[in-house]
Parts: structure tokens; sequence; C-alpha cells
């Protein structure tokens, strides 16, 4: 198992290359231990966001049966986020993954994953889910900037987010202090003129 | 020291009381000092836990989210509990995901994995505690944080705690004994006092000591009016004894003057009787034989024998004084006590027997056994068998061929008996009770001459020697004459 | 044979004793002259020549036959003074009484007394035993010089 310490020593062109070849190795020979992929540990941050997350109080339409974390765009989670949410539970229902093309779509949806396909659309995309009681969550650059909720950062070495709380908090939602404590940045006010 | 106490029993009941204080005292502190021990061990483990339970609460999104850094911000936070030697969050792989040491001497903690149903394990070791707690999410672990603790503070508060029981037992002890050796006065002070007075009756022999009296109603109270009374008794029952020792020695003076006086008086009327009684017999005998020299012509055969009768009168009534005067000498001697030959004795009286006796022309077959010595006065023993034997040869007169026989036996108590056995005309058995009675005879004087009074001497002598005397016979067919002699010397 | 004309002192207080012995004496032919005095003073009266006595011939009695039982002086007085005076002691004394106490012989016999006799009752050994007495004491036995 390759030890992220080979990488601190000292990069050089030669290093990352047999980092490269031993991780490929490593991936194909020791499958469970292979270092997880970035959109899995997405995936992994995607769900827990769900559990650091308070929804308010159903409303007329009830809360419905399922808690849905839907993929807006092209998926770039692949089975790793099917994996991770099967058989789990949040807030009392069980968790199911949707892939949707469109924000209207995003019935029964908790917690949606704005594709990178999306950027051009994302204004809209945000404009119609205003109000509507769903965790947004994207790695596009600027995401929060634009008005999404949470966006994941890389500082090279781990997967990190930034956390919009004026966002969460116009479309009801009320973000631990647990999950702001560990996030890389924190917006606390809401963006001058933001959607 | 006043009232002090040197005695066994009071250093045993302050030795008593200091070893039952000490030993409460002693369990006292073992139980608090082990329930302190406890609950200062289950308190710390419980602050532990509790701190496990805020870390592991405060570093879930930390670990869910894979920021240790802000993970190690929080165990840091435990900086402020200055016995918290290190700490570790651990992924549920078991990983380190972040670490805290008090110092950069101390190594992380490296737990065990816990079992899957255990939340908290804590493990006592080394002087610290390990303390896991597996930390949860929304029911899912998440991983485990472990604190260790060292048990500095615990032990530095235990040691105080067995310093300041020691303490107390010492003073406790001191306390109790000097509270004991105050206190003993009341209780023992009456019983050495008992026990002084006590000895002292014992060794003086003087039953007029009394213990001082005591107003306590409880049982050394009782003790000591009972030993006063026992004292009281016992003076009271000597003083009773020595009068009637008294009393009896003097009816023993009294008795012994009595008898001495009785002796003497014996001693004077018989002196008197020997002399007094006889001087008219001797004149009666005197003129009656003068008489008949005088008048021998004129007397007729009838006259003389009057006369002779007169004087054979006058010589009986001598022969009697003389038999009783002997015969009262007798119980009155002085009993002298040797060892007596008795074939010597018995030769002699034999010799003394036949000469005075006369057995001229009389056939008398003698046989004398082995006999043994035996203890007691020669003189008075001599006179019986001279009494016996005379009377042995006397009453075998008729017989042509008189039979004498001397033996004795001896017994396994060291008893002699001796016998003097003769073919004489013997005795009818029924009158056998008389025969040693005072002038008792079983036979007239005519037929055999004599006063009756040698077998009294007979007996007398041998009861003086604490003996016995019998008699066997059969008329006509000869007699038997037994006495006794005990073993030792009798006085 | 020796006879000398000398006298025996008979010391008896009974009349019928003196009588007998009287009778006994003269029918054993002891010839002498027989004083007879009826206590012991009489006798040591005598024998002092004191008194009544003042006047007796100068010869000493060759006998003296005493009694123990006497009025006034006992023979054993008499005995004691006639063995401690140097002028008496030299005559014979033969205490003849009727005591067979053993007392009475010891204590005479200790006093020095010469023989001592017991009457007996039967008047014929009473004889008997007077001859005798006569027979040695005055026939047989040399007296003291006067």
């Amino acid at each position: 198992m390759l030890h992220p310490s080979a990488v601190r020593k000292g990069v050089t062109l030669r290093h990352l290359t047999l980092t490269a070849a031993f991780v490929l190795l490593g991936a194909v020979l020791h499958a469970q231990q292979a270092p997880p992929r970035d959109y899995d540990v997405k995936a992994a941050y995607l769900f827990n966001f769900g559990r650091f997350t308070t929804w308010p109080a159903a409303g007329a339409g009830g809360d419905g049966a399922v808690f849905g974390v839907c993929v807006l765009g092209r998926d770039p989670f692949g089975a790793a986020l099917d994996a991770m949410v099967t058989g789990e539970m949040i807030d009392g229902k069980r968790v199911t993954v949707r892939r949707i093309a469109r924000a209207q779509d995003t019935d029964s949806c908790r917690i949606v994953f704005v594709s990178a396909s999306e950027d051009t659309q994302l204004t809209q995309i945000l404009q119609s889910l205003v109000g509507s009681r769903i965790l947004t969550v994207s790695d596009l650059p600027q995401f929060v900037e634009r008005g999404g909720m949470i966006q994941f950062v890389s500082d090279g070495k781990k997967i990190r987010f930034t956390v919009n709380v004026p966002a969460a908090t116009q479309a009801g939602l009320t973000l631990s202090s647990e999950l702001l404590r560990v996030a890389a940045a924190v917006r606390a006010n809401p963006k001058p003129g933001g959607a | 020291m006043i009232g002090a106490n040197n005695s066994s029993i009071a250093r045993t009941l302050i030795g008593l009381n200091t070893l039952v204080s000490g030993a409460a005292l002693v369990i006292a502190c073992i139980a608090f000092g082990t329930y302190d021990r406890t609950t200062s061990r289950a308190g710390a483990v419980r602050t532990l836990s509790v701190q496990a339970q805020i870390v592991g609460a405060n570093s879930v999104s930390a670990l869910v989210f894979n920021d240790p850094d802000t993970a190690g911000v929080t165990l840091s936070a435990l900086n402020a509990a200055p016995s918290i030697v290190s700490a570790g969050i651990y992924s549920n792989d078991g990983h380190l995901f972040a670490g805290y040491q008090r110092d950069d001497t101390i190594e992380t903690p490296r737990p065990r994995l816990m079992s899957s149903d255990a939340t908290e394990v804590h493990r006592f070791e080394n002087e610290r505690i390990t303390l896991v707690r597996r930390i949860v999410f929304q029911g899912r672990p998440v991983g485990s944080v472990a604190i260790q603790s060292d048990l500095q503070e615990l032990n530095a508060r235990q040691a105080q705690y067995v310093g300041m029981i020691a303490t107390v037992l010492v003073a406790s002890l001191i306390a109790a004994m000097l509270m004991s050796w105050l206190s003993q006065r009341a209780i023992l002070t009456p019983i050495v006092q008992l026990a002084g007075v006590a000895r002292a009756v014992s060794n003086g022999k003087d039953y007029s000591v009394r213990v001082p009296a005591t107003t306590r109603g409880d049982e050394i109270g009782t003790l000591t009016h009972a030993f006063n009374d026992m004292l009281t008794q016992i003076q009271e029952r000597d003083t009773s004894l020595h009068e009637a020792q008294h009393a009896l020695e003097t009816r023993v003076r009294d008795r012994t003057a009595e008898l001495e006086s009785v002796n003497k008086e014996l001693e004077a009327f018989s002196y008197s009787v020997s002399h007094d009684l006889r001087a008219p017999l001797r004149h009666i005998a005197g003129f009656a034989g003068l008489l008949q020299d005088q008048a021998k012509a004129t007397l007729d055969e009838q006259g003389h024998a009057h006369l002779r009768k007169i004087a054979q009168a006058a010589k009986r009534m001598g022969q009697l004084i003389d038999d009783l005067l002997a015969f009262s000498r007798i119980g009155r001697g002085h009993l002298t006590s040797r060892t007596v030959h008795l074939q010597d004795l018995v030769r002699e009286a034999w010799l003394e027997v036949t000469s005075e006796q006369g057995v001229a022309g009389r056939v008398i077959e003698w046989q004398v056994a082995e006999l043994p010595d035996v203890t007691g006065d020669p003189a008075m023993l001599r006179l019986v068998m001279v009494n016996l034997l005379s009377n042995a040869v006397k009453y075998t007169g008729p017989r042509p061929k008189a039979r004498v026989e001397v033996g004795a036996t001896r017994d396994v108590h060291g008893e002699t008996v001796v016998f003097v056995r003769d073919n004489g005309v013997g005795f009818d058995m029924q009158y056998a009770h008389k025969l040693f009675g005072v002038f008792q005879r079983l036979h007239s004087s005519d037929d055999f001459e004599g006063t009756g009074i040698g077998l009294a001497n007979v007996r007398r002598i041998v009861h003086r020697h604490g003996g016995r005397v019998w008699a066997e016979a059969e008329t006509d067919r000869g007699a038997t004459f037994y006495f006794s002699l005990p073993a030792k010397e009798h006085g | 044979m020796i006879t000398s004309v000398q006298c025996i002192l008979l010391a008896e207080d009974n009349a019928n004793d003196v009588e007998l012995t009287l009778a006994a004496l003269r029918g054993n032919h002891v010839a002498n002259e027989v004083v007879v005095v009826r206590d012991g003073a009489e006798a040591l009266d005598y024998l002092y020549r004191r008194q009544r006595y003042a006047d007796r011939p100068a010869d000493n009695p060759g006998l003296i036959l005493l009694d123990l039982k006497m009025p006034k002086v006992d023979g054993i007085e008499v005995l004691r003074q006639v063995k401690s005076d140097p002028g008496l002691k030299t005559i014979p004394v033969v205490m003849l009484t009727s005591s067979r106490e053993e007392q009475d012989v010891v204590r005479t016999y200790d006093l020095g007394v010469n023989a001592y006799v017991v009457k007996p009752v039967v008047f014929g050994d009473f004889m008997d035993a007077v001859k005798v007495l006569g027979q040695f004491w005055v026939v047989v036995n040399i007296p003291p010089p006067a």
C-alpha cells in the first residue's frame, strides 16, 4: 500500500509517475485497499451532508416516502453513490439515488448534486430551486458565490468543502455547526445581490 | 503516678483495650480506604468517560469529513485536564486519526480493537487508566476515542489518605491506651486490693484483715463483700476451733488429772490394803496357832480341827488379798515394750511352774514347738505363761500321763497366736465366758486349789498388749488356751 | 556359837503383832531381852536415850526390828535417822512389816536397811521366819563392835 508520506517527501516527476504506477498496481492487486477516488469521497460526503442537515417540518404536501439524493446532469459518481446509500436512512426515510436531467424533476429530492455539465444553466437551476427545501451541492467553481449551498473544494490533498449558510437558511435548512466546523470556508453573510 | 497499677491484670486490660480499639480502627480505616479508592477510581473512570464522550461527539464530523486537524483541536482541549497523559481518535479501521500528548515523552495510546458489542472499555495498568469509547453518530460507528490518564492525582490523594489514616490510628490508639489506663483504676483497684489481701491472708494466716468495704453494686462489690464474709466465717470457725481445742485440752487435762488421782487413790488403797488387811489376818492365824500350841493337851480332836480350819481360812484370805493386789498392780503398772524371745520365756516359765508346783511323781509329756519372737513386756508375758502352764499342770493332775503342749502361729498381718494345750479335765464350753472373770472358777477349790485370779490376770495382761484371749475345751477331754499378740508395739 | 547378851529393839504399834512376835521370839529361844516401843518417836527416844529412856544401859541394841506403819514417827523416818547417825548406823535394822509394796522395799533399801521381811499370814511360816531371823542376826552374824 502506498503511503501518502511518499508523496510528501519530495514531489518530482519521476516520483509522480511511480506513484501513479503503484496506485494502478495497487488498485489492481489490492482492490479493497486502493485509495478512494475523489468521487468516492464526494459521494460519501454528499451522503453525510444529509446527516448534518436539518430539514424543516413537512408542508401540506407531506414529506414524501423517500429521501432522494439526486444527481442533476452527467453522473460523475457512478456506482459509488449507489453503494454508499444502500440500506441507509436519513431523517427516517430510505435514501435513494436518482439521476435527473432537469431541475423540474426534483420532486422527492432532498439533496441535489449539480454536475459540472450544468455549469451554463446553473443560475436557472438555482433560481428554480429557490424555496424548495433542497440542499444544493456541487463541485462547480464559484458555486457558493452563485448561490449554491455546499461546494466541494480540493486543496490538492484532500476533498473539502465550503458552505453558504444564508443560502441554506433561505431554503429553510439548518446546517449543523459540526458541519461548519470542518468546512474549509463558511460564508455567513448573504451575498450582496445574490440569487 | 497516682493509682498506678503495675499488676498484670491492669496490663492485660490496657493491652486488651488497645488491641480492640486498634483492631476496630484498622478495620474502619481499611474499609474507608478501600471505599475511597474504589469510588475515586470509579470517579476517575467516569470523568474519563465523560471526556471521551465529549471529545467523541465533537469529533464526529471531523471523522466523517476526514478533518484530522479539527479533531486534533478538539483533542488538544484535553490539555485542561492535567492528569490526561494522551488521547487519540481512531477511524473505524483502527488507524490513528488524531492524537494528543501531554508532553513529547509520551506515546499516543494504541488501544486494543474493541469487541463489536462494547461501547466503552477501560483498563487500569502501569499507573494509568486507559479508556476507549466507540464514537457513534446516528446509529453508525464512525470511529473511537481513547484517553489515557495517569493515576498520579489519584495516588497522591490515596497516599494522603493513608497518611491521614495512619495518623488517626496512632492518635486514637494512644488516646485509647491513655483512657484505658486512667479508667482501669476504677475496676482494677478493688481487684488488686482483693488479691493483695488474699495473699496476705494466705501467707500470714492472719484472718483478721479485711478488704476495704465498697458501695459498689456490681460483681466487684459482691466479691468484696463475699470475701470479707468468708474471712469472718473463717475467723469465727478458727476461734470456735481454738475454743473447742482448748475445751478438749482442758477436758483431757482434767480427765488425766482425774485418772491420776484415781490411780493414786488406787495405789494408796492397795498400799493400805496390803498393810491393813493382812494384819488382822495375821493375828487370827497367829493366835489360832498359839492356841493350838498352848492348848495341845486340853483340846480334843474336833477343837484341833476347828483351829486348823481357822488357820486355813486365814491363809486363804491372805492368798486372795495377794492375788487381788497383784491383779490391780497389773492394771496400773508401766508396760515396757521389748522384743521377747518366747522360746526362752516359755522354758523359764515351765521351770518355775514345775519347781513350784510339785510335779514329783508325775508323768508330764512336755512339748514346745518353735515359737517366734514377740513384742511386749517380758515380766508380764512371763506371768501369762506361768499362769497358763500352771493351770495346765494343775488340771492334768488326774491324768496318769499328762500332756502339755505349747505352740504358736503367725498370720499374714504379723499377729502371733500362742496356745497352751493340755489333756486335763477340760471344762464345759457353756461356761467359757466365765473363765477369765476375777475369782471365777469352773471347778471347786476342793478339787483344784486356786483363787480363780490366774486367768483374769492373763486376760488383763494380754488386753494391755492389745491382744485377745479365748479358750476351747471339752469336759474331760482337755483344754486349749489361746492368746494373741499384735504385730506392732502396743503401749 | 557366840551368844552375847544383846537386846532386840522391837518397834511395833499393834498389840497383837507385838504379842505374836514376842511369842515367836520366845518360842525360838532367841534368848535376848526384847525392848518394845510402840511408835517411832519412842524408838528414837530409846536409841538416843532421851526422855524416859535416858537411863537405859549404854549398849546399843544388837538388832532393831522395825515396822513401817507406826503413829507419830513411822519406820522410814526411824530408819533414816538411825542410818544417818554415826553412832547408830551400825545397828542392823530389819524391817518386819506386812507391806510387800515395791516402793517400800526400794525406799528402805535406799536408806540402807539390812533386811526386809514380810510377816507371813500363816502362823507357822511366821514362826519359821522369826526363827531364821533370830538365828542369823543373833547367832550367826558377827555384830558390829559396840
